[in-house]
């Protein structure tokens, strides 16, 4: 048995380990990037403060933002490193403490995003064991797989991106799904394009609305056209069954893999590649691990793109979190794509899983 | 001996549609030192302490059980916190201030009638704009909650303390969460109120907080007023 600064010993050298670069951010960072990366859902959960200028701070609420736009500046931006962290963040909860300590991993620009993805695996291994958690559930989803699906899927091209979207929520994507079975096949009436944006201008204009700042005549004019053809472009009642029961495979791993691989097949989609690349991961598990597959398992953040996972403990909380995000990098303002991959481990839970 | 406090709205009609409320189940809430002063009575009940309060101050200290039971706003105990709604039971509607806490648009916007509109919309605001969709409002936690249970994220939200209405006009925002009654002032503004556009509807209420620390004394207090009031159904949600 460890004591808990032994533990804390060993997670401090798991972060600064070979080849890896330990780094600390500053705990008072700019809010705006936060809002900016991840929008007004995970802002309510910044502790704000204001500088004497007006300027919005917050206190550290996660690592990989600063790691990332600081790599970004550096010479180093677009060649390959791993960082490493451990410290407080701060994050406005419901109840109870506000200040809790993460550690973690970021990978960017690894020359193979498989290898990437399994030293983010062994890492958040190697964390429970420090902290002798057992019987951790590993839940994996895929949000590669899913865009490979929808791409694959029978449905006028207009509707991807908006069932994209609502990936990850379950409520709003229930709710697509079901306006999209009751779907009548519309044949109002509609103006052209010219009338509709002069009388658009019209409008807004009299509203006193800029016709340049924010939604102009065209843009709005044009996607009511689209809604109109939208509403014409009925998504076949097979593709809305398919991507129901896709979406409701979830279980053990290899089973729920069997079942979206004949689902795909029955289909005519290929997602070999995708299933491939997750079956070699489970593999790296071992059959003893107990992985889970959920289909519709996704974080709500759009850069987000291969595998992603969650380690859940005894108590039913989150210990471990990640996956691969390619998509954050150009966000934060890379100007090509930059691999990415990394996890987030809670230490003040997993030290409750510890003396549990 | 125990006691409990009924904090009342400290000034303007609101005040006075408290005292007539109690005053129709033969309560009087009296304030002997005038209007300047902040503590009163309640008579016809012993063990009642009346306090004056701005209604803003009463939704938080009923949320964090500073005090027992109190008159506000609904849309206040959902602004004031997260938790606010589960924090507290409405015990009774008094009939006053009702409102409407809507989502709305400028009316040229012909392409969006519902939420899922603004959904779609918001997605590629940033692609098209260069900048995020703004959404003025002085209702922060109220919209926050709303947008995420229709799942947009891409947003933000600027915060406005008065004269929200005129906020897509003078470019401050793009669209607008506020109160309303009737819609007018919106109409007004050439803004229109999404078909599923109402987040909640609010109206004054006699409120009694759950996070109080209730003893079966205190309890039995105001299960008096409540019984007075006609509103003893809400005791057991304490």
């Amino acid at each position: 048995m460890t004591t808990s600064s032994e533990r804390l010993a060993a997670l401090a050298a798991l972060v600064e380990g070979e080849g890896v670069t330990r780094v600390t951010p500053p705990l008072l960072l700019p809010a705006g990037p936060y809002f900016d990366l991840a929008g007004e859902e995970f802002g309510r959960r910044l502790l704000l403060t204001t500088g004497g200028d007006g300027t919005e701070f917050c206190l550290r609420p996660d690592f990989t933002l600063p790691i990332v736009t600081d790599y970004l500046k550096s010479e180093a931006a677009g060649k390959p490193a791993a960082f490493g962290y451990l410290g407080p963040i701060f994050r406005q909860r419901r109840t109870g403490v506000i200040e809790f300590d993460q550690a973690g991993l970021e990978l960017l620009a690894q020359p193979d995003a498989d290898v990437a993805l399994d030293r983010v695996f062994g890492f958040a291994r190697q964390t429970l064991e420090i902290f002798n958690v057992r019987h951790a559930v590993v839940r994996l989803g895929g949000v590669g797989l899913f865009e490979a699906l929808l791409a694959g899927l029978d449905m006028p091209d207009v509707w991807r991106p908006r069932i994209r979207n609502r990936f990850g929520h379950a409520e709003a994507l229930e709710r697509l799904l079901t306006r999209l079975a009751t779907q009548a096949n519309g044949k109002a009436e509609t103006p052209d394009r010219a009338t509709l944006i002069e009388q658009v201008t019209e409008q807004m204009l009299a509203a006193g609305l800029s016709l340049t700042e924010g939604r102009g005549p065209e843009e709005i004019a044009d996607r009511y056209l689209e809604q109109q053809a939208l509403d014409a472009a009925l998504v076949p009642g097979a593709t809305l069954e398919l991507l129901r029961s896709y979406l409701a495979i979830t279980g053990e791993a290899e089973e729920a893999l069997a079942a979206i691989e004949a689902l795909a097949e029955h289909a005519g989609i290929d997602l070999s590649a995708r299933l491939g690349t997750l079956r070699r991961h489970l593999n790296a598990f071992g059959p003893a691990a107990p992985v889970t597959f959920d289909a519709a398992f996704s974080p709500r953040l759009d850069y987000y793109t291969g595998v992603v996972f969650e380690m859940t403990g005894q108590g039913g909380h989150v210990l471990a979190s990640g996956g691969q995000y390619d998509r954050l990098l150009e966000r934060l303002g890379a100007t090509s794509r930059i691999a990415a991959s990394g996890c987030a481990v809670w230490v003040d839970r997993l030290e409750r899983e510890a003396l549990a | 001996m125990s006691s409990i406090t009924l904090a009342v709205p400290s000034k303007g009609r609101l005040e006075e549609v408290t005292r007539e409320t109690f005053a129709r189940a033969g309560l009087t809430i009296t304030r002997p030192g005038g209007a300047r002063s902040y503590l009163g009575a309640l008579e016809g009940v012993d063990g009642v302490t009346v306090r004056f309060y701005p209604a803003g101050e009463i939704a938080r200290e009923l949320i964090r059980g500073a005090i027992d039971i109190g008159v506000t706003g609904i849309d206040l105990i959902h602004e004031t916190a997260e938790h606010g709604p589960e924090s507290v039971v409405i015990a009774k509607p008094l009939g006053f201030g009702n409102a409407d806490v809507v989502v709305a648009v400028p009316d040229p916007w012909i392409d969006v009638t519902q939420m899922h509109d603004l959904s779609d919309v918001a997605s590629d605001f940033r692609a098209r704009h260069g900048r995020w969709l703004r959404i003025a409002t002085k209702y922060v936690n109220v919209t926050r909650r709303h947008f995420a249970a229709h799942g947009i994220a891409e947003y933000r939200i600027v915060e406005s303390l008065g004269a929200t209405e005129a906020a897509p006009a003078a470019g401050v925002a793009d669209i607008i969460v506020d109160i309303t009654s009737s819609g007018s002032t919106l109409a007004a503004n050439q803004l229109r109120i999404l078909e599923d556009g109402v987040i909640l509807k609010s109206e004054a209420a006699l409120i009694v907080s759950k996070t109080a620390d209730w003893d079966a004394q205190r309890l039995a207090l105001v299960g008096q007023v409540l019984t007075r009031l006609g509103a003893e159904g809400a005791l057991a949600q304490i």
